[in-house]
């Protein structure tokens, strides 16, 4: 048994961390208020709406959902309630059960007014509830909402398709801005979007310096710093110039901590990583796997911060090699850009994995040098639980310890009996021969 | 040396009391509901007036169970995997796995070199208190669980209930009486649902070897149950006498280790 014990210690970057995320709610709030500003509800992942059009500020249901989800379960029994009794089933994704039932409510956690979306611009994903998202609040007032596709296929990677789809999806991008043009009277600035096309890049080098760093043992950092920061640049952002700068200094911090052996977890001895969202009403099984000196490294949910990644031959995580425009053809038109991004997103996404990349779970698990796995089986919502115990079994094969769990979805804990989540870890963890280090 | 083992389960507390590894005593009551803590101890004293003993004289003292935090005088306390995994090399050493399924939860334990686990398979929640369900529904029938016990397989099962669900098994048998089913064979309907549960469990990962599986809990003490998952798994289970010692026997034994 691993009696090492290692110095831990707070990040710095803490402050910095809470500052931007108070700058992203304070943005929606000031543009809430501000005469002739459009309020979407919308993705900022692979492409930020706002950057296009000025005046345009986007709120993403996921972090609003999971927040409600993870502060108030009293509020976020609310939420669920009142958008159960407009018809939405339970099946329904927790994130959009608070965050619309919080409009149906007409007030928010904080008590302040709901604000308001003038269009819907719900992100595609193979989940897939996404699209389903922006028809609540279009139900309760005639505003526009679209939703391009997210073409799938099963079977071999078949680059034909693979194209078709690819340009289907731009097609999509490109007719939903012709709309907002005409409807809203707002011209998109392409300039401005070709221009933000290196951003994103710049960021993930950043976030993968701090995957790669996070392979060490003893980890630096683990997923509950992961899930406090993954979100600045994808799901909330604010300025990009400051979202780089403090991803590149949490890099720095992150090295710092492995240069001087700074653990997440002192009595780490036990490595985990999960699947998908955690229930965010019940975040402190982290902390109690602490207690058998268990640190869980992340999934690949909550790297995907670091953009598409794999393996390489060298055992280190490497960015897939991004497909480029043919030498020569320059990033003209604001289709060039749209096709540049979902050429280099389409296929890389994990939830895309399980039938064009099967091997990239193990391969996280191999590279991230796990001993378990933790993966729940949500009865809606996130990934729907997509092929989780098929993923499982591949995990289980290579000889790493799984544990399944059950709840209703990250955002939504109806169905999550905490006592059992518990009483399931200390199974896992006894069973492996692993007793607590602390009551 | 003696030791004991307390296993505190959902509705039964056993307790068996080991001295130089030989079964000094055992004992077994109705624990369930509030107070149980009270309960555990009036047991823990009958026990050792069985065994001709004084609290001095045990060693240690190992609980396990769902309710193992209420066994105030336990040295030690061991998850009912490990506690079953215990029993089932103390009783069959060529065993490879272990089914422990009582009144609430229900393990499928894949042993490893000596007393390792390699996996353990845990019911999920839609298959929680199978032996529970049993019990509820023998008093709604108004048999005993011995004349559950001896039903017969059932015949073209015309009138099956929900094997996804114990509550739903539960209401679905209360339908089939309302419209005159037999009750003994709304009884055999609910065994054939609950079967249904557990085969699924030992199909999670790792399957169960045919002749090397060990079955303890309370539900090995049920012929209906253990002859039908036998004929629907292929698994001919070693069952020991005394099933629903296994949790409280395997804890005793990890107390002699101690």
């Amino acid at each position: 048994m691993n009696k090492q014990r290692w110095e831990t210690r707070p990040l710095e970057i803490w402050g910095k961390a809470k500052e931007l995320r108070a700058q992203w709610q304070r943005s929606i709030n000031e543009a809430a208020e501000r005469p002739g500003a459009m309020l979407a509800h919308g993705n900022t992942g692979e492409f930020d709406w706002s950057i296009g059009f000025d005046d345009l500020t986007v709120i993403e249901d996921n972090p609003v959902g999971a927040m409600m989800a993870s502060k108030s379960d009293a509020f976020s029994r609310k939420c669920r309630l009142a958008s159960e009794v407009r018809g939405w089933g339970r099946e329904i994704c927790g994130y959009v059960q608070n965050c619309w039932g919080s409009q149906f409510l007409g007030y928010e956690m904080d008590d302040g007014a709901f604000p308001f979306r003038d269009m819907s611009i719900p992100f595609p994903d193979p989940c897939d509830q996404h699209l389903k998202r922006g028809q609540q609040c279009m139900d309760l007032s005639p505003i526009p909402r679209w939703g391009a596709d997210y073409p799938m296929y099963l079977g071999p990677l078949d680059p034909k398709r693979e194209q078709a789809f690819i340009d289907h999806t731009v097609y999509c991008y490109l007719q939903i801005i012709d709309d907002i043009e005409r409807i809203f009277d707002h011209k998109f600035d392409d300039e401005k979007m070709i221009g933000s096309l290196n951003i994103l890049p710049a960021l993930r080098e950043q976030a993968l310096r701090i995957s790669r760093l996070m392979t060490h043992t003893p980890a630096p950092i683990g997923q509950k710093e992961l899930y406090s920061f993954y979100t600045l640049g994808l799901l909330t952002k604010v300025d990009p110039k400051e979202t780089l700068d403090f991803w590149t200094s949490f890099a720095d911090e992150v090295q710092w901590r492995v240069d001087n052996h700074i653990a997440a977890v002192a009595t780490e001895r036990f490595r985990w990583m999960e699947a998908h969202p955690s229930p965010w009403n019940f975040l402190k099984y982290f902390r109690y796997m602490e207690k058998y000196g268990a640190v869980c490294i992340g999934s690949q949910y909550s790297h995907i911060i670091s953009g598409p990644i794999e393996l390489g031959e060298d055992g280190q995580f490497h960015h897939i090699q991004r497909k480029k425009p043919p030498e020569g053809q320059e990033i003209r038109t604001r289709e060039d850009a749209f096709r540049h991004i979902f050429t280099e997103a389409r296929g890389y996404r994990f939830k895309d994995d399980e039938y064009c990349r099967k091997w990239t779970i193990t391969d996280f698990a191999k590279g991230f040098h796990v001993d378990g796995a933790i993966m729940p089986l949500w009865r809606g919502g996130v990934g729907c639980t997509l092929t989780r115990k098929e993923q499982g079994l591949r995990l289980s094969e290579m000889g790493v310890h799984v544990l399944h769990y059950e709840g209703s979805q990250p955002g939504d804990r109806t169905d999550l009996d905490e006592r059992r989540f518990l009483d399931q870890l200390d199974t896992w963890m006894e069973s492996l021969g692993l007793e607590k280090l602390e009551a | 040396m003696i030791t004991a083992g307390v296993d505190v389960g959902l509705m039964n507390t056993k307790i068996v009391i080991l001295r130089d590894k030989e079964v000094a005593a055992q004992r077994t009551k109705q624990s369930g509901g509030g107070g149980r803590g009270e309960t555990v101890k009036e047991i823990w004293q009958d026990a050792l007036k069985d065994a001709g003993i004084k609290p001095k004289d045990i060693s240690k003292v190992v609980a396990t169970g769902t309710g193992k935090k209420d066994v105030s005088f336990a040295d030690k306390t061991v998850v009912e995997a490990v506690a079953a995994a215990r029993a089932a090399r103390f009783l069959y050493p060529e065993s490879t796995s272990v089914v422990d399924a009582g009144a609430d939860m229900t393990h499928v334990v894949t042993l490893g070199e000596g007393n390792t686990i390699r996996e353990v398979v845990m019911n999920q929640k839609c298959m929680n208190g199978l032996g529970l369900v049993i019990e509820v529904m023998a008093d709604r029938l108004g048999l005993t669980l011995d004349e559950i016990s001896a039903l017969a397989p059932a015949q073209g099962k015309t009138n099956p209930v929900n094997d996804g669900c114990p509550v739903f098994a539960e209401l679905d048998a209360l339908g089939l009486l309302n419209i005159g089913v037999d009750r003994r064979e709304v009884a055999g309907a609910v065994t054939d649902a609950v079967v249904v549960r557990l085969s699924s469990i030992l199909n999670d990962k790792i399957r169960p070897q045919k002749d090397t599986t060990v079955f303890i809990g309370g539900l090995a003490k049920n012929l209906a149950v253990t002859e039908r998952l036998k004929e629907r798994s292929g698994i001919h289970f070693l069952i020991p006498e005394n099933a629903e010692y296994g949790g409280a026997l395997g804890a005793a034994v990890i107390a002699t280790d101690m």
